[in-house]
């Protein structure tokens, strides 16, 4: 199912005259950025507690051989077993063990973008196991043999239209009338048998609590404890980054990540997994296993350029206010993270030679860093990564004269203000009541995009300003 | 070298081989846990159940909640609820025997839950003014399933047991043993993968009514079978 590569260009392309694509990725960022943004105005405290975010999350970092071991010990203590897994071939070799282990003809999955990164969907095909997934987008990625598009809605990608008409041709009795509702309750009814009949579920973590050994999601379908309550088996598949010292620490954490992803305060489940089934539990798995992966976070962590991407929650909220994602969607990026997260990230599971053009997708407008809930300076790390693939040659002829230009503005702070500056006058000349149309230069992306022209200053500009006032 | 060393190893390194003092980062953590009014959103001012319900029926959480003086009272409080929402009188009841004590008269009910039960009737052992959340721990009484399968699913809390934030769950369970399963709740199932539209009822419940229970109810949930120890 994996895609022939082709180059990122071309992908944009092609998601640019897709017309059905901007409407299905508008509906939902659109919600998601105006949800979020009614969230903060009744969270004042927000910038207080980004701050607290981000101070939490440098402490597991900068301790996380402790934390890896405390949450190892008390995991064990609890009945878990834990596995290491060092890459993403490790890690679902692992999972793919263990359900062979177990027999199981039949796996129920969770929706992890873990999962995703280590190829889990993938391996699970290969090794001949029926693997269905439980979470509604996953669901309807499944049924369209594609990939998710976002982290936190997967199929943002597909419109109502075409989800209907998927599960008219896949669900043994589809929804008759053309609502939402109407297919929601068709997903409900095809896979509740499913849940109950699997012989193993595997999920991920939001959250690794330290001093419980705990595991903690966050959802809203119900989805999640349906799939892991009745097997006999439950793997849990998490990111060595996701620890936190304790549960009260997660709560914090917790109110950040859903007011960033969705704009509620909480989700409909918050869920903490302790181990197998307990003396005298009426349901619960025999077995719990935890599967620790590593897959390149400890290589991010010794690099000063990208180690604060490992505090990233996987909110989402950094794509659904980028310009560029929401002209393109998430499958141009063409790794497992889409938007600007996984511009940073993609480069790391990737390489940089095959993914170099990420870095460069980015107008650099500030607004990832401004929303993300844990501060994470997201331009930043691009520029890391742009500087890297020209510092390796990595960059063709014709890109290196304009990243020429760019670096060697870039490296000299007031030469790139005045830059920047300058490019947004040129932006603007270009403007036509506040859009930009058909700028030289920018070829197939003003063919077919409107997108809003710049603010009359700079995010650096206004920021300065407003840090002159404090 | 197994795949724990090299990952151990490679975080050392990354960390410069610093060693760790376990209690100066016990000391470190603490601190992050100073000042939480300053992080977290406020309360409403007045009684604790009444910013509950505030909540649990705000549309954030979309559910809906009555008080009740004695828990004798909840299967009267279910049948008129069962008629509002033109339901048979069949409920099955999460086999707690603070539940299955009750008088349920002419309704019929059922100990433990089915996959297509319509109606459910659950006990928390905690509620959350600040999400309008219900805490249920597994145990011998809660099977996890029972809050996930009906699609009315209907929960009594005490008012006693209700929390004015999440942190103070988290301070009532700490060293305690964690149950197998910790199961926060706030309103009922909902999906918003279809362009981002919310429709409730996606794997969960649809309809989730909560009712507070005023006057104190002898007997716990699973008889208090917390033992201290699992914190390091
Ligand atoms: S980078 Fe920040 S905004 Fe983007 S997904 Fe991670 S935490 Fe969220």
């Amino acid at each position: 199912m994996q895609e022939a590569p082709v180059s990122f260009k071309l992908r944009a392309d092609r998601a640019l005259a897709d017309p059905t694509l901007k409407i299905a990725i508008d509906r939902t960022t659109g919600t998601a950025e105006r949800k979020r943004a009614v969230a903060m105005t009744q969270f004042p405290q927000f910038e207080a507690a980004r701050e607290r975010g981000k101070r939490i999350k440098n402490h597991v970092i900068a301790n996380l051989d402790h934390y890896l071991l405390e949450f190892e010990r008390n995991a064990i203590a609890s009945g878990a077993k834990v596995h290491w897994a060092s890459t993403a071939e490790e890690a679902s070799q692992i999972v793919v063990a263990l359900c062979k282990q177990a027999n199981a003809k039949r796996v129920t999955r969770v929706k992890s973008m873990l999962g995703e990164e280590i190829g889990l969907p993938h391996a699970l095909d290969e090794a001949g196991i029926e693997r269905v997934e439980t979470d509604l987008a996953e669901h309807i990625v499944q049924l369209g043999g594609d990939r998710p598009s976002h982290i936190v809605w997967p199929s943002m990608h597909r419109t109502r239209e075409q989800v209907s008409e998927m599960f008219k041709r896949a669900h043994r009795v589809p929804h008759q009338e053309e609502t939402i509702e109407a297919m929601v309750a068709s997903a409900r009814r095809e896979l509740r048998d499913k849940f109950l009949s699997a012989d193993v579920s595997i999920s991920g973590a939001n959250f690794l609590i330290a001093d419980t050994g705990a595991t903690c999601t966050v959802t809203n379908e119900g989805n999640a404890e349906l799939t892991t309550t009745p097997p006999r088996v439950h793997i849990v598949t998490a990111g060595i980054e996701k620890l936190v010292p304790s549960t009260e620490h997660a709560f914090l954490m917790l109110r950040l990540l859903v007011r960033s992803a969705t704009g509620a305060d909480v989700t409909q489940y918050t869920t903490f997994h302790c181990g197998p089934k307990q003396a005298g539990d009426r349901d619960g798995p025999e077995e719990f296993h935890i599967v620790l992966v590593d897959n390149g976070r400890t290589r991010m962590l010794a690099d000063p350029a990208l180690k604060e991407m490992l505090r990233c929650l996987r909110c989402g909220a950094c794509m659904n206010h980028c310009v560029v994602f929401r002209q393109l969607g998430g499958h141009v990026y063409g790794g497992t993270y889409p938007g600007p997260m996984g511009a940073v990230l993609t480069p790391v599971f990737d390489g940089l030679e095959q993914s170099r053009d990420l870095a460069h997708a980015c107008t650099m407008n500030g607004k990832c860093q401004e929303v993300c809930p844990v501060a994470i300076p997201i331009p930043t790390l691009l520029r890391g990564w742009r500087d890297r693939s020209w510092r390796e040659g990595l960059e063709p002829a014709a890109a290196r004269f304009g990243l020429g230009i760019h670096t060697f503005v870039a490296s000299r702070p007031r030469l790139y203000r005045l830059g920047t500056a300058i490019a947004i006058k040129v932006m603007r000349l270009f403007s036509r009541g506040g859009l930009v149309r058909g700028m030289p230069g920018l070829g197939a992306w003003t063919k077919y995009r409107e997108f809003p022209a710049p603010a009359k200053r700079s995010f650096m500009a206004m920021y300065k300003d407003s840090e002159g006032k404090r | 070298m197994s795949a724990r060393e090299t990952i151990l190893n490679a975080v050392r390194a990354g960390l410069d081989s610093r060693k760790v003092d376990a209690e100066a980062a016990r000391r470190e953590a603490d601190a992050l846990l100073q000042d939480l009014d300053a992080i977290r959103p406020k309360l409403p001012a007045g009684a604790l159940v009444d910013a509950f319900i505030a909540r649990v029926t705000s549309p954030k959480v979309a559910a809906t909640a009555e008080r009740i003086k004695d828990i004798t009272e909840l299967p009267a409080a279910v049948r008129r609820y069962l008629d509002a929402h033109d339901l048979p009188p069949h409920v099955a009841l999460q086999p707690a025997a603070v539940l299955e004590d009750l008088d349920w008269v002419a309704l019929e009910t059922r100990d433990g839950v089915k996959p297509d039960d319509v109606v459910g009737i659950g006990i928390a052992r905690w509620g959350i003014a600040e999400t309008g959340s219900l805490v249920f721990h597994s145990g011998p009484e809660t099977p996890i399933l029972a809050n996930f399968l009906p699609l009315h699913h209907i929960v009594m809390v005490r008012e006693r047991s209700i929390l004015a934030f999440l942190d103070d769950y988290a301070v009532a369970v700490a060293g305690q043993r964690p149950p197998r399963n910790v199961n926060l709740i706030t309103g009922a199932s909902g999906t918003t993968d279809i362009e981002g539209s919310l429709v409730l009822g996606a794997h969960g419940p649809a309809h989730l009514h909560v009712v507070i229970v005023e006057n104190d109810i002898h007997g716990d949930i699973d008889a208090d079978k917390s033992t201290p120890g699992a914190s390091s």
